[in-house]
């Protein structure tokens, strides 16, 4: 009854925003008529119908393909990670960089060097490597260690606890994986589209849109992009709520998680560390090598260096970089962290006013399928081309995302722990302060950690897009000049900064949760 | 040809080291259970007890001494299928019936499940949860999972069966009545059986011998063989003879 009830509230909520939004976009309030009302925005897809399918194709076509390619590769990777603590060590380079790295970064350089549909097809799948990959190995490793000791205890070997109890444990995991992974496809696919060419696709038609000040057409492809991202996660969502029933694990599992193997001795955990380093470039260098792509254009990562170092316009590109950087990093943190503090203090006021939060989950979830970064053009019409532009679009792909953790992490907190304090007539702040908050902590770095990169992205897109400053502007500028060696240089300080921070981020983790004795959450 | 005993732990020591903190969990640990023998082991929560199974069960390794699980060593007793397992906490795969979760040693010894339904049934009915073959953990009590647990245990029909507080959630006429099954058991199997428990009465009237552990280090005070007949009735419970064992138990186990 109270799922029926907060059904029909969110469903009246819904109506009354439609309403609302249809209200302020007929009276033209929003910057001059950017925001039109919805039934002109359908009127609008309605004209331009003829127009649709084939971009629509276009975008399916290859975040469909990057999906499938994505997922294969991922839980394949993740099964051997698992198994194997060492090619997870040496890979985690590499994983760190595809999950830290700004799509748009190296949308041009995927466009450089391969052609056709291929370099939208790379991008959504790596999109949905990372998620796919990751879900493995937690699902796998993080599995029931009672059950695993079960199956041990009789004898069973490591085959046996993959095969009855990680393999099956690690579904759910896997197909929560699926659900962030499906939109992460066509964002991926768009953001491919942005980095040029093509002539069909959403992102093409959404960039070919945005000069014209046609908010009506403009707001139909966004919700167009945004149907087929949704459509996907809820197909997922649902697949998994059918095969998962209720199947969860009824006690918490609260056997201290193993250390992971770090029992070698210092000389091979450090030539691991420095394979660790080495995968990417081995991978970058590999992979120009394969598409035998002329020197001109693909840099080698020697390549990179002797342009921003040794080359005779050396001095020039630094100074480009720089002020690019300059531009670019502060309004990253800011953006980061009045998105992630956003956050935090509306999921642990949640606890406080759970209707109210009750009421906003369903948005927020939304707009974790929608490809927001993608919608960027969007904002530009409502905002303008200046700082308040970035700002926005970093806090609104910073805000969701973020929240969503630390909501669906405090919701992990076990009812008894919770109830506990409450027992002893603890008031709801102190509920909060002794309950909610610490164990809200793993969540928190979580959500840092998710942030980072997409706060970088976020900036760039709205730089290459809208305000010509910045990294995003450099990179895209570049293009035009054909200046190859910025294009990859641009991508691999960006994405080096990226895993820089990431990094960052961990090493606080680990120190703070080691202290107050609490493992990391996914 | 002499039977090797059930279990034989000799001169065991284990000491835990973690975020800073050293804990001797066992110190010369010395136990030998005789085949067919029935062991009863109590102390204090933290005295090692489960450690002291664990290790037996090649869970954890020793720091010192030697463990033997009839003649041999634990992981390759295990893979031969000689020991069955009910743990403190019932361990079920939640996404498995119950049918599906007693048939879990099964599987990982790789015995044909076919061949094997009808005492898989029977082990179901046996602790009285015919009818819910088909239900998920999620769905049974607190109770009834433990139950689950023992079935699972007993299916492989073990030559030795450990047991840490398998009846920790029943309520006492259930846990009296599953005492009584588990002796009933025991006695057809012939298997050398291993109990953890915090119950004394339970350890008294299921056991032949009595350990008592106690903390800090983790190690055995006094080994206390019970006399009293078998198959022993629940009269027992309220025998003046059954009452003195347990004072005495009771004594050592507060530091007497
Ligand atoms: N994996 C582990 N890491 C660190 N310490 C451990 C670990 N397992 C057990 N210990 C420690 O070893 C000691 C013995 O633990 P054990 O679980 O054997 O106790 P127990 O006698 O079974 O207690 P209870 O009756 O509460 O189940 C305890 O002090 C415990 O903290
Ligand atoms: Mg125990």
């Amino acid at each position: 009854m109270a799922a029926e009830a907060s059904r029909w509230s969110g469903l009246r909520n819904a109506a009354i925003l439609l309403l609302l939004w249809e209200i302020v976009g007929r009276l033209d309030l929003v910057a001059g008529g950017a925001l039109p009302g919805l039934t002109e925005i359908l009127h609008r897809l309605w004209i331009d119908r003829a127009d649709y399918p084939l971009h629509i194709w276009a975008t399916l076509y290859a975040s469909g393909l990057g999906f499938v390619i994505g997922n294969l590769v991922g839980i394949a990777a993740g099964v051997i990670f698992a198994l194997f603590p060492a090619a997870l060590r040496v890979f985690r380079g590499v994983n760190i960089a595809v999950f830290a790295l700004p799509p748009i970064a190296i949308a041009p350089i995927l466009v450089l060097t391969l052609s056709g549909m291929a370099p939208r097809v790379t991008l959504a799948a790596m999109g949905v490597y990372f998620v796919t990959m990751t879900a493995t190995v937690i699902g796998i490793t993080q599995a029931d260690s009672r059950a695993r000791d079960l199956i041990r205890a009789y004898g069973g070997g490591r085959w046996d606890v993959l095969r009855l109890v990680q393999l099956r444990g690690a579904v759910p995991a896997i197909l929560a994986g699926l659900r962030v992974a499906a939109p992460n496809a066509v964002l991926g696919a768009i953001l491919a589209e942005f980095g040029g060419g093509g002539r069909w696709g959403l992102g093409t038609y959404l960039l070919g849109s945005l000069g014209r000040g046609e908010p009506d057409r403009l707001w139909g492809i966004g919700l167009v992009a945004t149907v087929i991202a949704g459509l996907s996660y809820a197909g997922f969502a649902l697949l998994s709520r059918r095969m998962l029933g209720a199947s969860r694990a009824v006690t918490l599992n609260a056997a201290v998680p193993e250390a992971a193997p770090a029992k070698l001795s210092p000389v091979p955990r450090l030539l691991l560390g420095l394979a660790a380093i080495a995968m990417p470039f081995l991978l970058w260098w590999g992979f120009i090598r394969l598409t035998g792509v002329p020197d001109l254009i693909s840099k080698t990562p020697w390549g990179v260096i002797d342009y921003l170092f040794l080359g005779r316009s050396a001095e020039s590109a630094q100074a480009r970089l720089l002020a690019a950087l300059a531009e670019t990093l502060p309004i990253t943190f800011v953006g980061m962290l009045a998105g992630l503090g956003f956050a935090f203090l509306l999921a642990i006021s949640s606890r406080l006013f759970p209707r109210a939060i009750a009421a906003f989950m369903p948005v927020a979830l939304i707009t974790q399928t929608m490809p927001l970064v993608a919608l960027t053009p969007l904002l530009v019409l409502i905002l303008g081309r200046g700082t308040t532009l970035t700002l926005w679009v970093t806090i609104s792909v910073t805000f969701f995302p973020a929240f969503v953790t630390l909501a669906q992490g405090l919701a992990l907190v076990p009812r008894s722990a919770e109830e506990l304090p409450r027992a002893y007539g603890a008031s709801r702040w102190t509920e909060i302060r002794m309950v909610t908050i610490p164990a809200s902590l793993p969540y928190l770095f979580a959500a840092t950690r998710l942030t980072v990169p997409r706060a970088l992205l976020g900036v760039m897109i709205a730089e290459w897009l809208a305000t010509g400053k910045g990294l995003g502007n450099l990179l895209n500028q570049s293009r035009g000049f054909l200046d190859y060696g910025m294009i990859w240089s641009v991508a691999a300080v960006s994405v080096a900064l990226s895993v820089l921070f990431y990094q960052i981020v961990v090493v606080i983790e680990r120190r703070v949760l080691r202290r107050v004795g609490m493992s990391s959450a996914e | 040809m002499q039977v090797p005993d059930g279990i034989a732990l000799d001169g065991v020591g284990k000491t835990f080291a973690g975020r800073g903190k050293v804990v001797e969990a066992l110190r010369d640990v010395t136990l030998s259970c005789p085949s067919g023998s029935f062991t009863a082991i109590i102390g204090p929560s933290g005295c090692g007890k489960s450690t002291v199974m664990r290790i037996a069960l090649g869970l954890e390794s020793a720091d010192a001494g030697q463990v033997r699980i009839a003649g041999a060593p634990p992981l390759a007793a295990a893979r031969d299928g000689v020991t069955g397992v009910a743990f403190q906490d019932a361990a079920l795969l939640p996404w498995r019936t119950v049918r599906r979760n007693v048939e879990v040693p099964l599987e990982v010894l790789r015995q044909p499940l076919r061949a094997n339904a009808a005492k898989v049934q029977a082990m179901i009915e046996l602790v009285g949860l015919k009818g819910y073959e088909n239900a998920l953990p999620g769905e049974l009590s607190g109770g009834m999972r433990q139950r689950v647990a023992i079935a699972r245990a007993l299916v492989t029909h073990p030559k030795v069966l450990f047991m840490d507080e398998p009846f920790g959630a029943l309520d006492q006429i259930l846990r009296r009545q599953m005492n009584l099954e588990l002796q009933r058991i025991w006695a057809e199997t012939g298997s050398t059986a291993f109990l953890v428990t915090h119950g004394i009465d339970e350890a008294v009237f299921l056991a032949d011998r009595v350990v008592v552990m106690h903390a800090n280090p983790g190690r055995i005070v006094e080994v206390i063989d019970i006399p009293f007949a078998r198959p022993r009735a629940p009269e027992l419970f309220s025998d003046p003879a059954f009452h003195a064992v347990c004072d005495h138990i009771a004594k050592v186990l507060h530091g007497g």
